[in-house]
């Protein structure tokens, strides 16, 4: 990416959905001020409910059904209102969704059948930036297998590639690690740091796990329990990967203990 | 303690399975048998299987008339024009007819020479030949009813497929299509048979269109579920990454959703071997449900169950080759 400015800034986002009894609204997202204005990682936490995936969603262009996206306020992507689909940003899920009938490669290579890539980037891009990406997160050897023939982590290393192969500025990831062991989980991060490291952008990383925020952020952003508000915002100066040793000193055991407290009380306030 | 809930050997399986199929035998044996149930009613195993040898290849003698009027092309080499065909060749000439017609070697002969006006080279040559061959009811009917399913299948597939899909993908058009499809999942297709041969007739074209009515009802509320039941990452997932909507369906949900597409196809081309029968009472010339209507209107039950074990059969070939295909194309269903 030879072009990594980026800005990303939530002013005063709310977002209401029709309750599910069909009287009156739900609240989800009051009022949520925030800046992203350099590369990073940003990792969001909250209590589960909270409107974490709301907000990635938001950021993600990706809007639910017959209902205004944000209710209130505004999404600002580089300075421009952003309220639909837009291709700065690209989500990896938890559940990767890979197609199970194609290849590692032509999975990776799934959005260059989209018009807008295919117009995007030229046929020699395209193969040049599938090798690379392979080789990057470490699939080059398992190129042609099924993902059925993948661990859960080599799955999410595909889901990861294909979203990383459009060389997004934004990278928005819903829970990625979630379901896999703590062992893989490690791995994945520390791939993670070695990719961003590669190619800077802006990633927003939803999490329920305390440690996970302390090993890869930036910045822990902290919601509270719904309708969510920013609660904390904590700037880690601790250069990636971090050691095991930064891990269990005083200062990360008092982050942690900090964002803790908060997600207990917030648990405390349902 | 014995388990009835443990699982089994496929071994045990066989041998289980087997021992059913015996067991029916043995008491269909008896019953017949010791005349406990009258052969009329119940044919013996032996009966059914000498019915199944006689329809499956028999000796056939013929009895084929040709009628043409003369002169005809066939007589160019023999006959010149303004020339009178003599009664003595009258053989020779019926001979060739046949044989034009493709019919076998016939045994006799009769023929006769109408002439429309004394010694004009104008009249209506009539043959009558009687021939003998072997000839097997049973493949030529079985041929007839897989043509009609095969035929039915193509078209329920090309017509229902895409109409499940787009009314599994687009909301709104399940909302207007689907109080049109589902109440006919529960209605009685065979009632509708009678309204069909008023419309269309007794041919062909009825007994494919009730062939067709009779499984899409299935297939097109079952393909809109598999559309239906892919799990929403899939849209989302496209959307986000720059997908059209019509992109969206076609690279991620559609290939998500083809292992239980291909399911509704085997059960509604499943469902279609009940229906043959049906629609081959009515006027049918051939076919299986021909066979067996005919086999009733003569007492034959042996020739009955017959019928029934071929149509049986058949279903059975179609379902587990269909079901070897799709775990052949969509492995990965089986796999997960």
């Amino acid at each position: 990416m030879s072009d990594t400015s980026i800005s990303v800034e939530l002013n005063g986002v709310v977002q209401e959905y029709p309750a599910p009894d069909g009287e009156g609204v739900v609240r989800i997202v009051d009022g949520v001020n925030l800046t992203l204005d350099r590369p990073g990682i940003y990792m969001l936490l909250g209590p589960s409910g909270c409107g974490k995936s709301t907000i990635l969603r938001m950021l993600g262009g990706v809007r639910p059904i017959g209902v205004k996206t944000p209710t209130e306020g505004e999404v600002l992507i580089n300075g421009t209102r952003c309220d639909g689909p837009h291709d700065d940003a690209v989500m990896v899920f938890q559940r990767y969704a890979n197609r199970p009938d194609l290849s590692v490669r032509d999975n990776v290579a799934l959005p260059f059948r989209f018009k807008l890539w295919k117009k995007r980037v030229p046929a020699a891009e395209q193969e040049k930036r599938i090798d690379e990406i392979l080789a990057a997160v470490g699939l080059a050897d398992k190129a042609e297998l099924r993902p059925s023939q993948l661990s859960g982590g080599q799955n999410q290393r595909v889901a990861l590639a294909r979203a990383l192969v459009l060389r997004p500025r934004i990278l928005l990831m819903d829970e990625p690690f979630g379901a896999l062991d703590a062992q893989t989980r490690e791995e994945m991060q520390l791939l993670l740091i070695e990719l961003f490291n590669a190619h800077p952008c802006v990633i927003v990383f939803v999490t329920h796990d305390v440690d996970e925020a302390l090993a890869l952020g930036d910045r822990v952003l902290v919601l509270s329990t719904r309708p969510a508000r920013l609660a904390l915002d904590i700037p880690l100066a601790e250069p990636r990967p971090r050691s095991t040793l930064w891990k269990r000193s005083t200062e990360a055991s008092r982050t942690r203990d900090k964002i803790l407290h908060q997600l207990h009380e917030s648990g405390q306030d349902r | 303690m014995w388990n009835p809930y443990e699982p089994i050997s496929s071994n045990l399986r066989t041998v289980l399975g087997g021992s059913a199929a015996i067991f029916v035998l043995l008491i269909w044996s008896l019953l017949s048998g010791l005349s406990v149930i009258s052969s009329d009613k119940l044919p013996s195993p032996w009966g059914v299987m000498s019915a199944f040898g006689q329809l499956a290849w028999s000796e056939s003698s013929q009895e084929i008339e040709v009628e043409k009027p003369l002169p005809q092309s066939s007589l160019a080499g023999t006959m010149q024009s303004g020339d009178v065909l003599p009664v003595e060749r009258c053989p020779e000439v019926c001979s060739a007819l046949l044989a034009e017609e493709g019919t076998g070697e016939p045994s006799s002969l009769d023929c006769e020479v109408d002439w429309t006006e004394e010694d004009a080279p104008e009249g209506i040559l009539w043959c009558q030949a009687q021939v003998t061959g072997s000839q097997s009811l049973l493949l030529t009917a079985t041929m007839w009813s897989v043509g009609r399913v095969l035929l039915a299948g193509l078209r329920v597939i090309m017509i229902g497929v895409p109409i499940g899909v787009t009314m599994g993908a687009a909301p709104r058009i399940n909302a207007l299509l689907s109080p049109l499809v589902d109440p006919f999942r529960s209605a009685p297709i065979v009632a509708i048979n009678p309204i069909l041969v008023m419309w269309l007739g007794i041919g062909e074209a009825m007994k494919i269109v009730f062939l067709v009515l009779g499984a899409i009802v299935y297939l097109i509320p079952m393909v809109r579920d598999a559309v239906q039941a892919v799990p929403r990452t899939y849209w989302v997932s496209a959307y986000d990454l720059g997908a059209t909507p019509f992109e969206a369906v076609r690279h991620s949900v559609i290939p998500m959703a083809m292992p239980r597409i291909a399911d509704a196809i085997i059960v509604s081309i499943s469902v279609m071997w009940t229906y043959i029968t049906v629609a081959e009472y009515i006027n049918a010339e051939k076919g299986l449900g021909q066979l067996i209507q005919n086999a009733r209107r003569f007492s034959a039950m042996d020739q009955v169950f017959v019928g029934i074990g071929v149509i049986v059969f058949l279903a059975l070939i179609t379902y587990s080759s269909m079901t070897w295909l799709k775990n052949a194309l969509y492995p990965w269903e089986v796999e997960a």
